[in-house]
């Protein structure tokens, strides 16, 4: 069963996420912040994380840049989450060496849920 | 929730009647719909209000009269200065002048404080929030950008030269003695309220010399001023950036309010930074 960890702080977001993801199987773990979520990656090494970029101690880009250095890491996907213009989450996705973007709002939970699965798939 | 109209009394309540965690609260309510929210926690606001000599006091919260949240407004103080920051309504109370009688009740404060000079920025393109602000009084003075540096960037520069560090008392020797007007959040008291503070000195080759503060967290790079003695400020920047870097690999970088003519905004860009957005800096009245 694949690994899933959120790292997002708004509760209605992360209600939401769980509602389109409580369905598919996936192990499901979240965190709200950037330093608990490194520390969540660290112990349960999902096969995907899905990070908010807004959050309230270190933003996503930092915590993306920490990520990414992890050896332990390094089959993990990081799929950023963002309202940003597409433009502008590109960018990030390149620099902090990121697997993709999901744009926010989340409007459809079908489209998230085949995005998602996406990511999944892509090994 | 009570309907807010134009009949509905605003009450406006000094911050310091609040706890931080409320304040946090009602702050990150405010960001939630931003495109670039940047929300904070309690310990990050504590440390914000230290570093930007933010005055809890003279800040604002408004409020309908049964005591429900609608907005906040912080006032930074430093002598007869004021910067005007983390004004923001709560998503549902909007377009119904909330944010104007926050920024009014402002102003108010900073005449009891016999202020003369005013700044604040505001991300580009937030149209609303710029026209109220020209409204009021306040006119354009440059563009800021914040800039990002990932630790996965390795660009390097090839500009050969002699590096010096330096530690928090030097930097802040430099610093008092560089006569720019800087952005608030750049300028030397909030170097002083601020922990890991240093810097580097770079001699090049070709005699060009100049150096740079910055501050070092946990996780990250920030709050960078550079100084170009004498010579071509870019090859200055950009030896220090890399030396930077390669001192810290594994840290990110947030580098936030470098006015759009820095002369040493051309190394960013050499060195491998990004553009995350822009700011409109603001100013009323003249400094002194």
């Amino acid at each position: 069963m694949s690994k899933i960890l959120l790292i997002e702080d708004i509760p209605d977001n992360v209600e939401l996420v769980h509602r389109a993801l409580s369905q598919t199987g996936y192990e499901i773990s979240y965190a709200n912040d950037a330093e608990t979520g490194m520390a969540m990656a660290l112990k349960i090494i999902p096969d995907l994380i899905l990070l908010d970029l807004g959050l309230p101690d270190y933003d996503g880009q930092t915590l993306a840049g920490w990520l990414r250095q992890e050896e332990k890491l390094n089959k993990t996907k990081i799929v950023v989450m963002s309202a940003w213009p597409e433009e502008a989450i590109r960018q990030v996705v390149e620099s902090y060496q990121c697997d993709g973007y999901i744009t926010k709002p989340i409007v459809k939970l079908k489209d998230f849920i085949s995005q998602v699965r996406s990511f999944l798939r892509n090994d | 929730m009570l309907p807010v109209n134009e009949n509905t009394a605003i009450k406006l309540i000094p911050a310091t009647q609040y706890t931080f965690e409320q304040l946090v609260d009602i702050y990150n309510q405010t960001r939630i719909d931003y495109m670039v929210p940047m929300p904070m926690n309690t310990a990050r606001l504590v440390e914000y209000v230290n570093t930007y000599d933010v005055s809890l006091e003279h800040s604002l919260v408004a409020t309908l009269a049964n005591g429900e949240k609608l907005g906040v407004i912080m006032l930074g103080v430093r002598d007869k200065r004021a910067w005007v920051t983390r004004l923001g309504v709560i998503p549902n109370n909007r377009r119904l002048g909330i944010g104007k009688a926050l920024f009014n009740g402002l102003l108010h404060q900073t005449q009891k404080l016999c202020i003369n000079f005013c700044m604040l920025e505001v991300i580009k393109n937030n149209i609303p929030a710029h026209q109220m602000f020209l409204k009021f009084g306040f006119r354009e003075v440059g563009e800021l950008l914040v800039l990002r540096h990932s630790p996965l960037e390795k660009k390097n520069t090839s500009e050969l030269a002699n590096i010096q560090s330096f530690e928090r008392e030097q930097a802040l020797t430099y610093l008092n003695n560089h006569q720019l007007i800087q952005p608030w959040t750049n300028q030397y008291e909030s170097f002083v309220n601020s922990s890991e503070i240093s810097g580097f000195y770079a001699t090049l080759n070709d005699g060009s010399r100049g150096w740079m503060v910055y501050q070092r967290q946990k996780f990250l790079l920030s709050r960078f001023v550079f100084h170009t003695e004498t010579g071509n400020p870019v090859k200055v920047a950009s030896a220090l950036l890399s030396h930077l870097h390669q001192q810290y690999p594994r840290l990110d970088t947030y580098v936030e309010n470098i006015h759009s003519n820095n002369p040493h905004l051309p190394a960013f860009y050499e060195v491998g930074y990004i553009e995350a957005f822009r700011r409109i800096e603001m100013w009323h009245g003249e400094p002194t």
